[in-house]
C-alpha cells in the first residue's frame, strides 16, 4: 500500500495504491496525519488503484472525514471501483461522503 | 488415484466429510493466510470477481472479529476456521476461544449517529454479503454460507 500526494489547482489529491485493510490502515492514517495537522482545506482521495477495502479501510476514511470536518475542511472521494462503491452503498456511507466519478470532475467542480 | 478424483480436483472439498480446517494464532497478520487458503480452494469454480471479493471480505471480517473481539488479541488463544463445499455452496465456520457475544445486540451501523462511528461495520457487511449467517448459542462461532452458482 502506498499514498502519493499531488497538488492540483490548489487542491491536495491523494492517490492511494493497494489494499485498505486492518493491516494497512494504520499506515494510511499516518499518511494523512500531516494533511490533518496542516488543516488542508480541500482534499480529494483518488481510489482508482484501491483493489480491496474492508471495514477497517472504511473506518479509516470515516475518521479522516470527521477530522477534516472538525476544522471545516472538505473531502471528496473519486474513481471508486464498482465493488468498492457497492460497499459504500451497502453501509450507507455514500450519504456521508461526497463521491465523484472521476478525479478531473472532482477537481473542476470543487 | 481413482479417475473421479483426477477429473474433479475439488472433489475433496465437495465432500462434506472432508472438511478443511485452518487454525491461526490471534494476530491480525494471519487473517490473510486464512482467506488465501479458502480462495485458493475456490479457484476451480471460476467465480466472478465480485463473489471472490465478497468471500474474502467476509472471511477476513469474521477472522478479525474472532481475533480482536473474541480472543482480545491474546496470542495464546487460537482461531479455528473450517470450510467445505456442498451442493455448490461454500460453508465457512469461524470459532474463537472467547466467551461469545450477542450479534443481535449490535447497533445498525447505517442509522443515526452510528454511521459516523469508526467501527461496527464488519458483522453488518457479513450479513449483507453472505447468503446465510448464523451463530452458535455461545456466540463465539459464526457460520456463513455463500452460494457458488
Amino acid at each position: 500500500m502506498s499514498v502519493k500526494i499531488e497538488n492540483k489547482n490548489g487542491l491536495s489529491v491523494f492517490h492511494v495504491d493497494g489494499e485498505m485493510d486492518i493491516n494497512s490502515s494504520p499506515g494510511i492514517k499516518k499518511s494523512f496525519d500531516k494533511l490533518l495537522s496542516a488543516r488542508t482545506p480541500k482534499v480529494i482521495i483518488n481510489l482508482s488503484k484501491v483493489t480491496y477495502v474492508d471495514s477497517s479501510g472504511l473506518a479509516t476514511l470515516v475518521e479522516i472525514l470527521k477530522n477534516m470536518r472538525s476544522y471545516g475542511g472538505k473531502l471528496r472521494l473519486s474513481n471508486l471501483s464498482a465493488k468498492v462503491r457497492s460497499l459504500f452503498e451497502i453501509t450507507k456511507l455514500e450519504k456521508l461522503f461526497e463521491i465523484i466519478a472521476n478525479e478531473e470532475e472532482a477537481v473542476s467542480t470543487f | 488415484m481413482p479417475d473421479m478424483l483426477r477429473l474433479d480436483p475439488l472433489a475433496f472439498l465437495r465432500n462434506p466429510r472432508n472438511k478443511k480446517t485452518v487454525t491461526v494464532p490471534s494476530e491480525t497478520r494471519y487473517i490473510r493466510k486464512v482467506s488465501t487458503r479458502i480462495l485458493d480452494a475456490l479457484a476451480g469454480f471460476a467465480l466472478d470477481e465480485g463473489r471472490v471479493f465478497d468471500v474474502r471480505l467476509c472471511v477476513e471480517e469474521a477472522v478479525r472479529n474472532a481475533i480482536v473481539h473474541g480472543n482480545h488479541s491474546d496470542r495464546r488463544l487460537s482461531v479455528r476456521v473450517t470450510y467445505w463445499i456442498e451442493d455448490s455452496k461454500l460453508f465457512i465456520e469461524v470459532e474463537d476461544e472467547g466467551s461469545g457475544y450477542d450479534h443481535n445486540a449490535l447497533a445498525d451501523p447505517t442509522t443515526g449517529a452510528h454511521i459516523t462511528k469508526n467501527s461496527g461495520r464488519g458483522v453488518y457487511l457479513i450479513k449483507k454479503l453472505m447468503d446465510r449467517v448464523s451463530y452458535n448459542d455461545t456466540g463465539n462461532r459464526i457460520m456463513m454460507v455463500k452460494n457458488l452458482s
